[in-house]
């Protein structure tokens, strides 16, 4: 039953072109991420180039070429910008289409006519979300690995395991926010409220829980490289001690690890780093499930 | 006062009154308050710190008899840096959550027909929904305003000047234009979409392209943020040898400028920023000075505004009055 629930539900996705939107999306934002990379390696290494011209003429010695040690997947450090800005609204909108359309089509009302159980149904919808999210990001992998071959023209075995394991990360951070975007609307009773809500939600874990922890201003979250802020102060003291709970912060932190852009640290820190983002998302599956159980569906949602 | 102003002022009212009584609005609203007064607490603690430091370094000098006393280079208004940021992109969502309700609550009030029925003009509801939308965002961005002041004055104890006072009620003022244009993004996309919510996810995807991806495809593409600290820093470079170096990338800057200048939210920032002193190369300067420099900005503010005000009359003149196809 749980797989009919999710490929009635993969059906109905495709059907409203969300499938084909979101993919469209998140190639054209892996595309991007790619030809950014590349952009902005080739003109750092002409300005390094140039400095070393400029320096030479006034009698001073050239720098060490700040990109030498660039590893090669840093090509793609924009991702670990883009999934969590754009991946993460597309999976708010995921997981709310899920449950939303059962809502105001009335078809909640008629798959409860049906012997079918609301834990089979719920994890049927949150299995259609998991299959959605996954066939998207293997699409964007398989784009990720197309833009390293056409720069580097070769890719390390290494390099490739390395974006498996980023990818699977993503796809896990992504499943929170569409839960998420689940929990909304079976707590609310307009879909608008319940849209705006996970907006809400997701603005305060992108933007305001990094500034509160870690003193990190919304527009350095725009940046996959920004100066470490200046945490002395008692206030982030307090507020340090939630910071392993920044889950934004710990998917940029592991995948800065996992692609070698970031400091390297042991594997048990990376794996600490995931547990938070794991942990989220077996809590929200847990409260989708109850809120399932109590949610009256004969109720039809208002659109507006 | 003419009839058509009263009745715009009415539906301002209507428009004013109805929003605040929005949850969740008042919710997104809460937040945006809420993280101002942190980043401006965060913000002035450190300030507070370097001041009384930069105080004893010139009463020390003072006391040794130095006639020349180096000024200070703290600049209070730069402690609104984050309550910007955060108008820029939570202000937004607000600001298209408002447009969004005034389309929408009259639709499933089916209040609309009745509005239709008094001798009301497209442009009457359009100007009176945008300045009731409006009331609502001045009196948020005023709140944000009295808490930033504050904050600075009491915690970061440096209360700001006239002419500072003068500089941030501009940067003010080009919030509320610019949230007032998303307000008019949010009503037009909810106006064109048959059902509302379809509309308020177009306005919200606008919002994300406008405010998160052109800037950050922008901040990506600026050779000095490729390292920490800045890559010029890092080679050893000051500003001279950055401009020296930037004129063999005028192609790259130019479609970098490009990118975005098509962004509303880049303009928004950069004269937030240089009001605000936040730029450390505008502190120096004079407001006509600033004024001269930021007048690109300022002025594409003003050209979406008024066209974004365009395309909300055009939006509510060719809705029906009744929804077609219920209401999904």
């Amino acid at each position: 039953m749980i797989a009919t629930v999710a490929s009635h539900q993969v059906l109905s996705l495709r059907r409203q072109r969300v499938f084909l939107a979101m993919l469209a999306t998140l190639l054209t934002m892996t595309a991007l991420a790619g030809v950014l990379g590349w952009s902005s390696h080739q003109t750092i290494v002409r300005v390094y180039d140039e400095a070393v011209k400029l320096l030479a003429a006034t009698g001073k010695p050239a720098p060490a070429n700040p990109f030498l040690l660039k590893p090669t997947l840093s090509l793609l450090s924009n991702m670990v910008v883009y999934i969590p800005l754009i991946g993460a609204l597309l999976a708010l909108i995921v997981g709310h289409l899920s449950i939303v359309d059962d809502e105001t089509n009335g078809t909640g009302r008629l798959v409860f006519s049906r012997q079918i159980s609301r834990t089979s149904y719920v994890l049927g919808k949150i299995t259609s979300a998991a299959i959605i999210l996954a066939v998207v990001l293997a699409a964007s992998l398989a784009v990720s690995v197309v833009a390293l071959l056409v720069v580097n023209r070769t890719i390390a075995g290494g390099d490739l395991g390395r974006l498996l394991l980023f990818y699977a990360l993503s796809w896990l951070y992504l499943m929170a926010f569409a839960l998420i975007g689940m929990v909304t609307v079976l707590m609310t009773r307009r879909r608008s409220i319940a849209l705006l809500s996970a907006i809400g939600a997701w603005l305060v874990i992108t933007f305001v829980i990094p500034q509160f922890t870690s003193g990190l201003r919304p527009a350095q979250s725009l940046n996959p490289i920004t100066d470490p802020a200046g945490t002395s102060q008692t206030f982030f003291k307090i507020t340090a001690k939630l910071r392993p709970y920044s889950i934004v912060e710990q998917y940029k932190q592991a995948s800065g690890r996992i692609l070698q852009t970031a400091n390297a640290e042991s594997l048990d820190h990376t794996i600490t780093r995931v547990m938070p983002i794991a942990g989220a998302a077996v809590l929200l599956v847990l409260l989708i499930v109850r809120l399932v159980q109590r949610h009256d569906f004969s109720r039809s949602a208002n659109s507006e | 006062m003419s009839d058509s102003t009263k009745r715009i002022i009415t539906l301002a009212r209507h428009e004013y009154r109805s929003a605040v009584r929005s949850r969740i609005l008042v919710v997104l609203i809460s937040i945006l308050v809420s993280v101002t007064a942190v980043s401006v607490y965060i913000a002035s603690v450190d300030y507070a710190g370097k001041l009384a430091d930069y105080q004893a370094y010139a009463d020390a000098a003072k006391n040794s008899g130095l006639d020349r006393i180096a000024p200070s280079p703290l600049a209070a208004l730069s402690l609104l840096r984050a309550p910007f940021e955060y108008l820029e992109i939570i202000g937004a969502v607000i600001a298209i959550t408002l447009g969004y309700l005034t389309v929408s609550r009259e639709r499933s009030n089916r209040t609309l027909p009745l509005i239709r029925s008094r001798p009301v003009t497209s442009g009457e509801l359009a100007t009176g929904s945008l300045l009731g939308a409006l009331g609502v965002i001045t009196t948020l961005v005023g709140v944000t305003a009295t808490v930033g002041v504050l904050g600075v004055g009491i915690i970061g104890h440096d209360w700001i000047n006239a002419t500072q006072a003068l500089q941030l009620l501009l940067a003010y003022i080009a919030s509320i234009l610019y949230m007032g244009a998303f307000s008019c993004l949010g009503a037009i996309a909810t106006a064109k979409s048959r059902v509302a919510a379809n509309g308020l996810m177009i306005a919200l995807g606008i919002w994300l392209v406008v405010v998160l991806v052109l800037p950050q495809i922008g901040d990506t593409m600026d050779a000095d943020n490729q390292i920490p600290g800045g890559l010029f820093k890092a080679l050893g470079l000051g500003h001279d040898g950055e401009v020296s170096i930037l004129t063999h990338f005028t192609g790259y800057e130019r479609i970098r400028t490009w990118t975005e200048e098509l962004s509303l939210a880049k303009h928004f920032e950069r004269f937030s920023f240089a009001m605000t002193d936040v730029k450390e190369r505008y502190r120096p300067f004079s407001l006509p000075w600033l004024l001269g420099q930021t007048r690109n900005d300022s002025g594409w503010m003003v050209v979406y505004s008024a066209a974004l005000y365009a395309g909300l009359r055009r939006a509510l003149r060719t809705q029906p009055a009744i929804p077609h196809g219920g209401m999904q």
